[in-house]
């Protein structure tokens, strides 16, 4: 599926920003949007 | 976030690893205090609703990853709903209990269920100074452990000055102007200025659940070893999803920050075209109380029992250093393995400072496949400031070794 674009993460935590940035990393130019419902990202439960 | 409660992190945003802010300067596009309420897997959108204007719009994706996470156990009890009553989930939930502490001048505090982060909380609210009570429904705490080595936990938990109250059960809680003043037990009543609920998790897999994406009898989303769900364009990673258990085959739900961690990671290099593959889990895990730490790996006699496995198991208390160098505490350490084969099944250990993290040699030998034997003789390092010159580890493992291959008899 490397072709698609747009990529939709629901939730920042471990799981979801790793997610993310290991697209971002290796897909520069696709769209990454992270829906959180909290304040905060990548925290330590 | 017991650490932060207790007061040993002092600054809240050193919990976070990495702030909405610097994700995105990465050009990730992090929109906090935005939830999503419903999937559409067959139009490929999400429905999302900003928490601020409470504005609702729908979203499109290529890819979806859920990455929902667990939610921590409430259970229907009555006057549940009273000020006062926290769990520990997310941060906000850490920063709430954090100002009713100070805001009520809280005294007592009861905790409610003894397990991982039961037992954190525990030390937390001591280094709070708070009068703490600790209910357990077991005898032992710690469930993941077996029971002998639950009752050393009991016994540096009263030590240390928790008031450990065990098989007994939360049954309801009193309150007056809507906050809670105790909780109750079919036995007694415990006076509390705050209660904090410590009763295990589940994966928040509705959402997921109510667009069709399928979810498995531990309630976790069904994902394969590349973090697919059974739906075209939508993976899930973390606590949310459902696991194999590489010891029974079977598959849990684990909630954890290493194995999310990993799971992310392995769904986003897969998302990028990339391969990478989710071994599975052993169900390690490790903590502490106070000085005392407290670890596990793969399957303890009670799970053993209760899937009626032949298995030996060994059993020593030794020490975390050479018993003459100074700094050197007690260790006990339990191994289980197949009767026929010696196979390492599993590993529990509790002891002083330098205890737990030997768990990670059983759980790579747990992983690998070895026997009681390979394990006894492994060359593991020595120096008298880090073990004995036999590491606790490996007596555990030669004294299992002794009834390999030996009929069972009657325990």
């Amino acid at each position: 599926m490397p072709d698609r674009q747009r990529l939709v993460v629901i939730g920042g935590d471990a799981a979801g920003m790793s997610a993310a940035s290991q697209v971002r990393r290796r897909r520069p130019d696709w769209q990454i949007t992270v829906f959180e419902r909290g304040d905060f990202t990548s925290y330590s439960a | 976030m017991p650490y932060y409660i207790g007061g040993l992190v002092d600054d809240a945003d050193s919990l976070i690893a990495r702030s909405p802010e610097a994700f995105r300067e990465q050009g990730i596009d992090v929109r906090t205090r935005h939830e999503v309420e419903e999937i559409d897997a067959e139009r490929r959108t999400v429905l999302v609703r900003d928490l601020g204007t409470r504005e609702r719009s729908t979203e499109p994706y290529d890819n979806l990853v859920i990455a929902t996470g667990a939610e921590p156990a409430v259970p229907d009890l009555p006057g549940i709903q009273a000020g006062g009553i926290f769990k520990m989930s997310w941060m906000h939930d850490m920063l709430a209990l954090d100002q009713y502490l100070v805001e009520h001048q809280c005294r007592r505090a009861v905790i409610v269920g003894g397990g991982y982060i039961g037992i954190e909380m525990a030390e937390a609210l001591l280094l709070r100074e708070l009068e703490t009570t600790l209910i357990h429904s077991r005898r032992a705490v710690m469930p993941s452990l077996d029971e002998d080595l639950g009752l050393l936990i009991n016994g540096t938990l009263t030590d240390e000055g928790v008031n450990l109250i065990t098989s007994q059960r939360a049954v309801g809680f009193e309150a007056r102007d809507g906050r809670v003043t105790a909780v109750r037990t079919e036995e007694a009543s415990y006076p509390a200025d705050i209660v904090i609920l410590c009763l295990g998790t589940r994966p928040r897999s509705d959402l997921a659940s109510a667009a069709g994406v399928p979810v498995g009898p531990s309630g976790g989303i069904i994902v394969n070893d590349r973090m697919m769900t059974a739906k075209d364009g939508i993976c899930a990673a973390g606590d949310c999803t459902e696991m194999r258990h590489l010891v029974t085959g079977e598959q849990v739900s684990v909630a954890l920050g290493t194995i999310a961690n990993k799971q992310g990671r392995i769904c986003g290099i897969n998302l990028a075209g990339g391969d990478a593959s989710f071994p599975g889990i052993l169900g390690t895990a490790i903590t502490r109380f106070c000085d005392l730490e407290i670890a596990r790996t793969g399957l303890n006699e009670r799970q053993l029992i209760r899937r009626n496995i032949d298995y030996v198991a060994g059993k020593i208390e030794s020490s975390t250093r050479s018993g003459y160098f100074p700094g050197s505490s007690s260790i006990t350490v339990k191994v289980t393995a197949e009767r026929e084969t010696g196979k390492l099944l599993g590993g529990q250990i509790v002891g002083g400072p330098g205890a737990g993290k030997r768990i990670d040699t059983l759980a790579t030998a747990l992983f690998s496949g070895l026997t009681l034997t390979d394990l006894e003789y492994l060359d593991l390092s020595y120096a008298p400031p880090f073990s004995p010159v036999w590491d606790p580890v490996q007596i555990a493992a030669r004294i299992g070794a002794r009834q390999v291959g030996s009929p069972k008899t009657a325990i």
